[in-house]
């Protein structure tokens, strides 16, 4: 009962954060109805695909200040399980995703309890080695179909049971349902011994070890909530997508992607992982089509590293550090 | 209760402490003194599970502690307030507060610590929701010592609480411990202010170089000529 009333309770928020979170669920809601173009669709849902991935890094990146570059091998673990089992033996997305999860959870359980003996950058690099690791031999496993990927086989009629829709409508409302629960799970978090647990940690873990915090084991816990986050993600993108390969859901670049898209917006607050995905979504999509189709290639990729460069330097919690700042003033 | 014997501690190979011994009775104030770099809060990290001895032996309630993790000392209750008032600056007050509590599962037991921290520090109560980065000096001090005892410890050791402290919240923190000490709890006190860490503790201690070089009742070390030359000034 406590849980589902700090989860669903946002009366500890100001009036101002209530009244974006509102705007934030009327636009989603509004959104298809408004809109026709199916590009401005996709890129909305991948907006929210996003922010599920932002939300779940905020666990370990911003509450717990843990530099983990790998959230790609975990979207990408979930999303293979789901498309071979469905490819193989014909299993639906309702099965299938439980144990895409699983797995995405069990890496990083694995991974996290070993990884967690490195602090600060060797933990990054570290991350980033085992993703590279897991890349590679995603694209050498000819079982799995190695660099050329899997393709799901289409059914013939939409199908409910195996998530296949004529209009992105269904999607897009699939997806904002998923970040509405990871929203209503990390206002829950925020308030959690968990929460507190981990921001202790994040705040001084020596003294954190010396109230009798186990600083490992919370670490690899909220890592592996994380991977949770990014399973259930990696699921909804290959019945979106109805493709993946190792590029797409393994790559590096996704990571990297997921990290400082929560950064930009601000790490380790509530709203800081949706406010960066608003940004860097649309820019990408937008600015990538606008100018990739006029031969300039790269121009998305400088405007990134500007704006990087401009939060670490003036900003470092981001967005949200910004807005803060603004509010004390007043 | 705590009984630490000829332990040897080293920093990355180098030994700091060479051989120190000494033990706490139950409800006693022991008080530690020494010149900076004689080792005193390497001796309280080491009781307190953060490094480990490699000569000598350490006994908390008639259990070997010398290979426990700072994990498993807590929870059979030594916590450690360490030095410079390390709360969670990002954490409100009644939060840090009630991470000191974390070995405590029950919620009933950890609301009475938290009135009994709230009783003994009041100012802490006026303040609950503000961030503890926010708070003062005195007031931070507070709050490290208020979440050391939520977990309701069976020892609390306090590294230099008057640190950095102005004179007036000096007299009012060593006040707080002699309370602490009162209400019948066991302290274990690394402090600078050697007149008054000795005047009101029931035994004390002199460490150099990493060894105990005294022991006695605190009025007995008061007058012994090391304390006198070194720290009085006599």
């Amino acid at each position: 009962m406590r849980t589902l009333r700090d989860a669903f309770s946002f009366g500890d928020l100001p009036l101002v954060e209530r009244i974006g979170f509102a705007i934030f669920i009327m636009f989603c809601t509004l959104f298809p109805w408004v809109t026709k173009g199916s590009f401005d669709q996709a890129v909305m849902i991948q907006f929210l695909i996003f922010c599920l991935y932002g939300l779940g890094w905020n666990l370990i990146g911003g509450y717990g200040g843990q530099v983990a570059l790998g959230q790609a091998k975990n979207v990408g673990m979930s999303a293979y399980t789901v498309a071979l089992l469905m490819v193989w033996w014909d299993i639906p997305f309702w099965l299938s995703t439980p144990l895409g999860v699983v797995v995405a959870t069990i890496e990083s359980f694995v991974l996290g309890y070993f990884l967690f003996r490195l602090r600060g950058h060797y933990f990054a690099i570290a991350t980033i080695a085992v993703s590279l690791v897991w890349q590679q031999l995603f694209i050498n496993w000819d079982l799995i179909g190695g660099a050329r990927g899997v393709e799901l086989p289409l059914k013939e009629t939409p199908n409910f049971l195996y998530m296949q829709f004529a209009s992105p409508i269904y999607y897009h409302y699939f997806a904002f349902l998923l970040v509405l629960a990871a929203i209503l799970y990390m206002n829950w978090f925020r308030k959690s011994r968990l929460g507190y647990q981990l921001r202790s940690i994040t705040s001084n873990e020596e003294v954190a070890e010396s109230l009798g915090i186990n600083a490992h084991w919370v670490k690899v816990k909220a890592y592996c909530i994380t991977g949770v986050f990014a399973g259930m993600g990696g699921a909804f993108y290959t019945v979106y997508y109805n493709y993946i390969d190792p590029f797409s859901v393994m790559h590096l670049e996704l990571s990297v992607m997921i990290a400082l898209m929560t950064m930009i917006g601000g790490a380790g607050s509530m709203w800081g992982p949706i406010i960066g995905a608003m940004i860097l979504i649309p820019l990408d999509r937008y600015l990538g089509a606008w100018l990739g189709g006029s031969g300039i290639i790269g121009v998305d990729f400088m405007i990134y590293a500007l704006m990087v460069m401009i939060i670490s330097a003036y900003e470092p919690k981001g967005i949200w550090g910004i807005i803060e700042k603004v509010r004390a003033r007043r | 209760m705590l009984k630490v014997e000829e332990i040897e501690v080293r920093y990355s190979g180098v030994p700091v402490i060479h051989d120190v011994s000494f033990h706490v009775n139950g409800g006693e104030l022991i008080s530690i003194v020494g010149a900076n770099g004689s080792g005193k809060t390497t001796v309280l990290k080491t009781v307190a599970g953060t490094l480990h001895p490699t000569k000598g032996s350490m006994e908390f309630e008639n259990e070997d502690i010398s290979a426990s993790t700072t994990v498993e000392i807590v929870r059979k209750g030594i916590t450690y307030v360490p030095e410079e008032r390390r709360i969670f600056g990002p954490l409100s007050v009644e939060e840090n507060l009630k991470l000191g509590a974390y070995i405590v599962n029950d919620r009933e037991e950890m609301e009475k610590s938290l009135d009994y921290v709230y009783g003994l520090f009041p100012i802490l109560k006026t303040r609950w929701k503000q961030l503890g980065g926010t708070l003062s000096g005195g007031e931070q001090q507070m709050l490290a010592i208020g979440r050391g005892l939520m977990s309701r410890p069976k020892l609390l050791m306090l590294d230099e609480p008057s640190l950095g402290l102005m004179p007036k919240l000096v007299d009012e923190m060593l006040e707080a411990v002699a309370t602490l000490k009162k209400e019948g709890n066991t302290i274990l006190l690394v402090e600078q202010n050697v007149r008054e860490a000795l005047e009101m503790a029931d035994r004390g201690y002199v460490l150099q170089t990493g060894r105990t070089i005294h022991e006695g009742t605190g009025q007995e070390l008061l007058e012994t000529d090391i304390v006198k030359r070194a720290f009085l000034g006599l």
